[in-house]
C-alpha cells in the first residue's frame, strides 16, 4: 500500500503510543496473496480500540498478530513495536522464543473468540490459572489471590469457579472467567477477538459492561475486535472498520458512528440493525467480500461500490484526512455522505444503551 | 490459501444433501440424479485420494481374478502337476505345486469367487441392518429407540469371534453367502450404534424437520433425507465390515472349523503350516507365502479404501494444514468422539 | 448420575443373560439333541450300546418341559457348574480354572504394549503431520493393518521356531517348570509369550497408531492447545495434558473392549502356537464338538468382554470429568 507520509502519520499516529503497527501483512502462499494486507496502526496507551470487520476480513489475523501468534504455516511481516510505560520498545517480531513467550500473557494478552473451546477439557479452573502462573515463574498465592479479585470485579464466585471443570460453567461465565485468565499476569494490553460472540445479547451487554470497569480499574488499553459495530460503539473510544484484509477507515467512535467517511462503513451502518429503525430500514450490502486469492485491483471495495471510478479500479487508494484523526481510504469519501445516506441518526451507544456513563 | 480455497471448492460442489424440490421429475432422470449425486460425484472425490484409488485398483484386481481368472484359469485338483513343485519351476504351475500335486495359484485363484461372495454378502448384511437398525432407532427415538438401542448394546458385548466359531459348529454352513451372513451376524451392532448418533445429530438439521412438519411419512424421510447423507459413512465401514470377513472366514477355514466343501485361502494355509511342521524348514515356505499374499493384498486394498474414504467425507479427519485459517470459519463442531473399530 | 450406573449394569446383566440363554438354545438346537450328546458321551465311555439305549430311553420318558430344564441350566451355571468335558473328561470349570490366567497374560499384556506404542507414536506423527516421517508411518500402519495376526504368528512359528529355532514353537513354558514366583519360570513364560504377543502386537498396532493421530490431531487444531501456547506452557506439558489426554479419552473404551475381543481371537491365536489357553481348549472343543467344553469357554470369554467393556463404562468417569457430573449418558 503506497501511504503519503504525511496522511499517514496524522491519520495513525497517538500521542503515547503503547503499540504501533507499521505494515503489517500475513501470507499462507508466500506473497501471492495476504490475509492481512499491509496494515499500520498505533494504540494509545489506556484507550479502546474497536476493529470492525465482516468474517473473513483479516481482523483475527490482525489480532493475532499483535501476539506474533499467527497460526501455522502463516507469515507475519511487517514491524510491531511495543512501548511499555517507562522502559525501551520491544520489536514484537524479532523477539528470541523466551522472551517472546514472555511478553504474551505478561504483556500482551488475549481472549479468543468462544470461550468454550479455549479451556482444557480435563482441567478444572484453578489448575489453569495455577499452570499460567508456573508456566510464567509468578508468585502461585499471590496470582491466585489476584484471579479472586479479578473473579470477583467479573461477578463470579471465585471458589465456586476456581473448583469447577469448563463444562459445568455457563457461557457467559466460561467467557468471564477466560478474561479473568487473561488478565491473571497483570497484562498492559489485552486484545479480544469476537469475545462475545456466542452469548445472548443480555449477556454481551453485561460483559461489555465489565470490561469497561475492568479497564478503569487495572489501567488496561483493549483491542476489541468483532463484526458488531453497534456493540463495540457503546465501548470503544476509536474505531478502526476492515474490509477485505486491510484498513479503510480509522477515526473517533463518534465520527464513525455519526460521520462515517467510507461507503463501505456507511453501507455496514445501515445494514446492522438497530433498535430506533424499522426493520425494513435495513439494507444488506451487495454482493460478497472477496477471498484473498481474488483481491480486486484497487480498492477491493470497488465491485460493490456505487461511487466506484476508474482510478479505485486501478489505484488502492491512500487515506483521506476527513477530520483531526479521522482518515478514509477513499477518493470519493466527500461524495459519500451523498451517495449512501446513512438510514437512520446514529450515536454511539444506541443499541447497547447505558453502557456508556 | 489457494490450496484451501480449491478444497473447500470441492467440498463444496460434493454435496449429500438431497434437496430436491422438484416433484415431477421422471423415473430415468431420477435414476440419473442419483446416479450424479451419489456415484459420480462422490466417485470423483473419492478418486481424487491416493489411497483410495490404489484400493480402488486392488479390488478391481481381485475381481478380475475373480471372475475372468477363475474362468480362464484350470481349476485345480490333485495330480494335475508334478508333486512339490518350487516356484518358477514350470510355466504348467508357475507358483509351484503341493505334496499332493495341486497347482497352488488354481488354488489361489479358484478361491477367490467365493471370497468375493463372502465379502459381498457380508459387508452388505452387516451394513444394511446397521442402517435399518440405526436410522429407525435414531428417527423413532421412545421405546422403539430403547429397545433396539439396548438390542445393539447386547449383540456389540457378545465376542464375534467365538460366537462365530460356535454358530459355524453347530449350522456348518456351505455356501459362501450364508458365511459371509454368519460372520457378520453380529458386527453391525456397533456400526448401527454410530448410526443411530448421526441420525440423532442429523435430525436436527432443520430440513429433516421442515420435511416432517410438511407431513412426509417417516420411512420416506429416512430414504430420502437421512441415508443419503450417512452413505459415505456406510461405505466405509463396509469396507471395514469386508476386512474383517476376509480374515475372520480365512481363520476359520484355517482352524478347520467350516466345511471344506468351499475352497478357501484359509484351508491352504493350514495344509501348508502342518507340513512345515512336519518338514520343520522353510522348504514348503512358498505355499504358505502366496495365500498369505492374496489375503494381505486384499486386506490392504480394504484398508486403503476405508481410510482414504474416511479422509475425503469425513470433516473431521481432514487435516489441519488442509483445513481453515481460522477466522473464516465459524463451524460449530460438535465433534462426535471417535469409535475405535478393529 | 446413579442413573447411569444402573443402566450400564442393566445392560451387563441383561448381555450375560442372553448369552446363557443363547447356549441353552445352541445345545438343544444341535442336531439330535441333549441327548444324542449324552448318547456320544456314554459311547466314549465305552458303556454297552444295549445299556445306552436303555438310559437313553429312561430319560426321554422323563423329559421335562423346557422351562425346568431352562431353570436347571440356569442353577447349575450359576453355582459354577459348566459340565463336564466330553473330550478331556475332565470339569469344564477345571480346566478353564488351568487355562484362562495364561490367555488373560498373553492378551492383556499384548494390548497394554500395543496401545502404549498407538499412543505415543500416534501422537509424533500428528505432531509432524504432512513430513516424510507421516507418509511412512501411516503407510507402514497400513500395511501392517493389513496382516491377520495370525498370517504373522504362522510365519513366526515357521521362520523363528523352525527354521532357526530361537523361539518355542508350542506350550506355555518348558517341560519341567512349575508355575512358581521364581526368575525362571517368570522368564520362561515371557519366552514362550513372546510370538504370541509380539503377533498381536504388530498386527494391531497400526490402526490403533492411526487412531490416535487422528485424535490427536484433531486435538492439535483445538482453540484450548492454542490459548495454552499463547499461556506460555511448556511444550511438554501441552503435549501431555493437553493433546495426549483429550486425545487418549476417546480411546480408553476401545483399549478395553479390545481385550476382551483379543480373548475371542485367542482361538486361532493358540491354535497356532500351541498355547495351552482357553483359546486352545476352546479349538480342541470345536473341532472335536465338545460342546460343555465349547459352551463353557465362549460364556467365559463373553463375561470377560463383558465385563471389560463394564469397567470402561464405570471408570471413564474417573478420567473423564465431563461424565462425572452425569449430563451426559452415552460414553461412546
Amino acid at each position: 500500500m503506497a501511504i503519503d507520509q504525511t496522511t499517514d502519520r496524522r491519520v495513525y499516529s497517538a500521542d503515547d503510543p503503547i503499540i504501533e503497527i507499521r505494515n503489517a501483512a500475513v501470507t499462507y502462499d508466500e506473497g501471492r496473496s495476504y490475509v492481512l494486507d499491509h496494515v499500520s496502526l498505533e494504540l494509545e496507551r489506556g484507550e479502546i480500540l474497536g476493529v470492525v470487520g465482516e468474517s473473513g476480513s483479516g481482523k483475527s489475523m490482525l489480532a493475532s498478530s499483535l501476539l506474533d501468534a499467527v497460526p501455522s504455516p502463516g507469515h507475519l511481516t511487517g514491524e510491531i513495536t511495543y512501548r511499555p510505560d517507562g522502559k525501551a520498545p520491544i520489536n514484537i517480531l524479532e523477539l528470541e522464543k523466551a522472551d517472546r513467550r514472555s511478553l504474551r500473557w505478561e504483556d500482551i494478552s488475549m481472549v479468543f473468540q468462544g470461550a468454550m473451546n479455549s479451556f482444557n477439557p480435563t482441567l478444572d479452573l484453578r489448575t489453569h490459572f495455577e499452570e499460567t502462573l508456573r508456566a510464567h515463574d509468578a508468585d502461585i498465592k499471590k496470582g491466585l489471590g489476584r484471579a479472586e479479585e479479578l473473579l470477583e470485579d467479573l461477578y463470579l464466585e471465585p471458589d465456586r469457579i476456581l473448583d469447577s471443570y469448563p463444562h459445568e460453567l455457563s457461557g457467559g461465565m466460561q467467557q468471564r472467567a477466560l478474561i479473568a485468565l487473561s488478565l491473571v499476569l497483570d497484562p498492559d494490553v489485552l486484545v479480544m477477538d469476537e469475545p462475545t460472540a456466542a452469548l445472548d445479547l443480555l449477556m454481551q451487554r453485561s460483559i461489555l459492561l465489565l470490561l469497561s470497569d475492568l479497564q478503569e480499574k487495572y489501567n488496561l488499553t483493549m483491542v476489541f475486535i468483532t463484526h458488531d459495530l453497534p456493540l463495540v460503539a457503546a465501548l470503544a473510544d476509536r474505531m478502526a472498520i476492515m474490509y477485505a484484509f486491510r484498513l479503510v477507515e480509522i477515526g473517533d467512535t463518534r465520527d464513525i458512528v455519526e460521520n462515517a467517511a467510507h461507503p463501505y462503513t456507511r453501507a455496514l451502518l445501515n445494514s446492522t440493525p438497530n433498535l430506533d429503525a424499522p426493520l425494513s430500514e435495513m439494507q444488506p450490502i451487495d454482493g460478497q467480500s472477496p477471498a484473498p486469492i481474488n483481491m480486486p485491483t484497487g480498492c477491493a471495495y470497488h465491485p460493490r461500490c456505487p461511487l466506484a471510478t476508474e482510478e479505485c479500479r486501478t489505484e488502492v487508494p491512500d487515506y483521506h484526512e476527513v477530520e483531526t484523526d479521522h482518515g478514509s481510504a477513499c477518493y470519493h469519501w466527500q461524495a459519500s455522505y451523498d451517495e449512501v445516506p446513512l438510514l437512520h441518526e446514529n450515536s454511539p451507544g444506541d443499541t447497547t444503551g447505558g453502557v456508556d456513563e | 490459501m489457494k490450496h484451501t480455497e480449491s478444497d473447500t471448492g470441492s467440498e463444496r460442489e460434493f454435496s449429500f444433501g438431497a434437496a430436491q424440490s422438484e416433484v415431477e421429475v421422471t423415473t430415468a432422470d431420477r435414476l440419473r440424479e442419483f446416479y450424479r449425486e451419489f456415484i459420480y460425484k462422490p466417485g470423483l472425490v473419492a478418486w481424487e485420494d491416493r489411497r483410495t484409488r490404489i484400493g480402488a485398483i486392488i479390488m478391481g484386481i481381485y475381481v478380475f481374478i475373480g471372475t475372468i481368472g477363475a474362468w480362464l484359469y484350470r481349476e485345480p485338483s490333485t495330480n494335475q502337476s508334478p508333486r512339490s513343485l518350487r516356484p518358477f519351476e514350470t510355466l504348467e504351475a508357475p507358483l509351484g505345486t503341493t505334496g499332493s500335486g495341486q497347482d497352488v495359484l488354481a488354488m489361489v485363484i479358484h478361491a477367490t469367487p467365493e471370497m468375493l461372495i463372502m465379502i459381498l454378502s457380508g459387508g452388505i448384511f452387516a451394513t444394511g441392518l446397521a442402517v435399518l437398525i440405526g436410522t429407525v432407532a435414531g428417527y423413532k427415538g421412545g421405546t422403539t429407540d430403547r429397545v433396539l438401542t439396548t438390542f445393539s448394546d447386547v449383540m456389540m458385548s457378545i465376542p464375534g469371534l467365538p460366537l462365530i466359531m460356535v454358530l459355524a459348529v453347530v449350522v456348518s454352513p456351505e455356501r459362501a453367502a450364508v458365511i459371509g451372513i454368519l460372520i457378520t451376524i453380529n458386527y453391525w451392532a456397533g456400526l448401527a450404534r454410530s448410526i443411530r448418533s448421526q441420525v440423532l445429530a442429523i435430525r436436527e438439521h432443520s430440513y429433516v424437520e421442515a420435511s416432517r412438519t410438511m407431513n412426509v411419512s417417516t420411512p420416506r424421510i429416512l430414504l430420502k433425507d437421512i441415508i443419503p447423507n450417512m452413505m459415505p459413512y456406510v461405505l466405509v465401514n463396509f469396507a471395514n465390515a469386508a476386512r474383517y470377513v476376509v480374515f475372520a472366514s480365512v481363520g476359520l477355514y484355517y482352524l478347520g472349523i467350516l466345511p471344506t466343501s468351499v475352497a478357501n485361502w484359509g484351508i491352504q494355509l493350514d495344509n501348508a503350516y502342518s507340513q512345515a511342521g512336519a518338514l520343520s524348514g522353510g522348504g514348503t515356505m512358498y505355499q504358505l507365502v502366496v495365500p498369505m499374499i492374496a489375503i494381505m493384498f486384499l486386506a490392504l486394498g480394504l484398508i486403503l479404501l476405508a481410510q482414504g474414504m474416511d479422509r475425503v467425507f469425513n470433516p473431521r479427519v481432514r487435516t489441519r494444514l488442509a483445513g481453515e485459517s481460522g477466522s473464516e470459519t465459524d463451524d460449530e463442531d460438535t465433534a462426535a468422539p471417535t469409535e475405535v473399530m478393529t | 448420575m446413579n442413573n447411569y450406573y444402573i443402566k450400564r449394569t442393566g445392560r451387563a446383566v441383561l448381555t450375560l443373560w442372553v448369552t446363557v440363554t443363547l447356549t441353552f438354545g445352541l445345545i438343544r438346537a444341535i442336531p439330535g439333541g441333549p441327548l444324542e450328546m449324552l448318547r456320544a458321551r456314554l459311547v466314549r465311555q465305552g458303556v454297552d450300546p444295549s445299556r445306552i439305549d436303555a438310559i437313553i430311553q429312561s430319560r426321554q420318558q422323563e423329559s421335562q418341559p423346557i422351562y425346568v430344564e431352562y431353570y436347571e441350566y440356569m442353577s447349575s451355571l450359576l453355582s459354577g457348574n459348566l459340565g463336564e468335558s466330553f473330550y478331556f473328561r475332565e470339569p469344564v470349570s477345571d480346566i478353564i480354572i488351568d487355562a484362562l490366567p495364561w490367555t488373560v497374560f498373553v492378551m492383556v499384556t499384548a494390548t497394554i504394549i500395543l496401545f502404549a506404542i498407538a499412543v505415543v507414536w500416534g501422537a509424533l506423527i500428528a505432531y509432524k503431520e504432512g513430513s516424510t516421517f507421516d507418509t511412512a508411518s501411516s503407510g507402514l500402519s497400513i500395511l501392517l493393518s493389513s496382516v491377520p495376526f495370525y498370517v504373522l504368528g504362522i510365519l513366526f512359528v515357521v521362520v523363528f521356531s523352525y527354521k532357526f529355532g530361537v523361539f518355542p514353537a508350542r506350550y506355555r513354558t518348558s517341560p519341567g517348570i512349575s508355575p512358581e514366583l521364581s526368575f525362571l519360570f517368570i522368564q520362561d513364560a515371557l519366552y514362550h509369550a513372546a510370538l504370541p504377543i509380539a503377533s498381536v502386537v504388530i498386527t494391531q498396532v497400526g490402526l490403533q497408531t492411526l487412531a490416535m493421530r487422528g485424535n490427536s490431531i484433531q486435538v492439535l487444531g483445538e482453540d484450548f492447545v492454542r490459548v495454552a501456547r499463547l499461556r506460555g506452557l511448556s511444550d511438554r506439558r501441552i503435549a501431555t495434558r493437553y493433546v495426549g489426554r483429550n486425545a487418549i479419552l476417546p480411546m480408553y473404551t476401545g483399549f478395553l473392549t479390545l481385550i476382551g475381543f483379543n480373548l475371542g481371537g485367542s482361538v486361532i491365536l493358540e491354535e497356532i502356537f500351541t498355547y495351552t489357553g482357553i483359546g486352545y481348549y476352546m479349538f480342541e472343543a470345536l473341532i472335536n464338538r465338545d460342546y460343555p467344553l465349547m459352551m463353557g469357554i465362549f460364556l467365559v470369554i463373553t463375561t470377560a468382554l463383558v465385563l471389560s467393556v463394564y469397567i470402561a463404562d464405570l471408570t471413564y468417569g474417573l478420567i473423564d470429568p465431563r461424565v462425572k457430573s452425569g449430563d451426559s449418558n452415552e460414553a461412546y
